[in-house]
């Protein structure tokens, strides 16, 4: 007889909204350490969901202060909140992002899961003028966290894929982002979009 | 106190020592060639979905069922008691948690122990049960298949 790791290899990375069946609710604290309604059956945890939504991230800069230097906040239209580890408020929206995830594999610990974002150059609006992608960064924190955060705070490059985090092998990890606007040039009126997608690449 | 009077209780202690030996039950691997494991393999799955958020409580778990057919021939029309002994092995610690159809008691064990199933008189040649059998084992341990073996023990009484 022998023992066959079937299904030995799971990834999920969640930025913005995400799905679980129940949330995990185990790890090494029993009961959970959080009030935790939405546990998984007997503890025995959630199981991760596929969910296509797109989240936004924005800003609307008053006539007034456009290109003042003040760094405009932005919000998202996100709803995530709770951690899917413990049911856990670790976001507060919509001043802040979840993202999280894990990579799930056998054997001893392997090298990190890199997690990516693949940027534009720029925003552009329908009259084909553009903001650079760097005019926008972001802070990392979390409700109840210390020390350094899996997501680091960062600024966006103008078109190409930077590194924005790692998660080392089973473990949960999970941040909350705040993004700004630099504001500190003055490009045409208009509304400016773009898309950057997030990607995690497992060793 | 002079060596003449520690001599008597030198003796005592040896002789103790000598008559807890003799008095140890003896223990024979049991002839399980009749058992028949319905898969060759353990698919092992984590149990958990979603890891914690550190590293600690990856377990991953595995079942099977096998039927167990031991030949207990030997000690018929005797008493024995039969334990399930889990050697230790590679990959590392193994637990093992079963059921039974009632004919042995169900139990856990961690490799390197075995527990009773099974006291009393022997008055079938063969004893008979279907158990279910729940591997688990840290997943950091289970780089890719490994065999496992697990067998019987009778006491004599």
């Amino acid at each position: 007889m022998a023992l066959d790791p079937a299904s030995p290899q799971a990834i999920y990375l969640q930025v913005g909204v995400g799905s679980f069946t129940a949330d995990y609710c185990g790890g090494t604290s029993y009961p959970p350490l959080h009030a935790t309604p939405n546990c998984g059956p007997a503890y025995g945890g959630g199981t991760p969901q596929n969910n296509a939504t797109v989240n936004s991230v924005s800003a609307t800069v008053a006539a007034a202060a456009v290109g003042n230097s003040t760094a405009q906040a932005m919000t998202t239209n996100s709803t995530a909140t709770n951690s899917f580890l413990d049911g856990y408020l670790f976001c507060s929206v919509p001043a802040q992002l979840y993202i999280g995830g894990f990579y799930r594999t056998t054997g001893a610990a392997t090298a990190a899961a890199q997690v990516t974002v693949t940027v534009p150059s720029a925003l552009t609006n329908s009259a084909g003028n553009s903001i650079p992608f760097s005019k926008i960064q972001w802070t990392s924190s979390g409700n109840g966290d210390t020390g350094a955060e899996p997501f680091p705070a960062g600024t966006f490059i103008n078109g190409g894929v930077q590194t924005i985090g790692s998660m080392a092998s089973n473990t949960w990890n999970e941040s909350c982002w705040t993004f700004s606007y630099l504001n500190n040039t003055v490009p045409p009126a208009g509304t400016y979009t773009g898309v950057v997608l997030y990607t995690m690449t497992t060793p | 106190m002079s060596a003449a009077h520690l001599r008597p209780f030198f003796l005592a202690l040896a002789l103790t020592i000598i008559w807890a030996s003799t008095a140890q039950a003896k223990s024979i691997t049991i002839d399980d060639s009749g058992s028949q494991a319905l898969a060759p393999s353990v698919a092992m799955r984590w149990k958990t979905a979603a890891p914690a958020r550190s590293a600690a409580d990856n377990v991953m778990l595995g079942t099977t069922t096998i039927r167990v057919r031991i030949n207990v021939m030997p000690w018929l029309r005797h008493s024995g008691r039969i334990y399930l002994a889990l050697p230790a092995q590679q990959p590392g610690p193994i637990g093992l948690s079963w059921i039974t159809q009632g004919r042995l008691l169900p139990g856990q064990v961690r490799s390197g122990n075995r527990v009773l199933v099974y006291a009393g008189p022997i008055t079938t040649p063969f004893m008979e049960d279907t158990l279910t059998f729940e591997f688990s084992v840290a997943g950091s341990l289970m780089q890719r298949a490994v065999p496992v073996t697990y067998h019987f023990e009778m006491d004599e009484d």
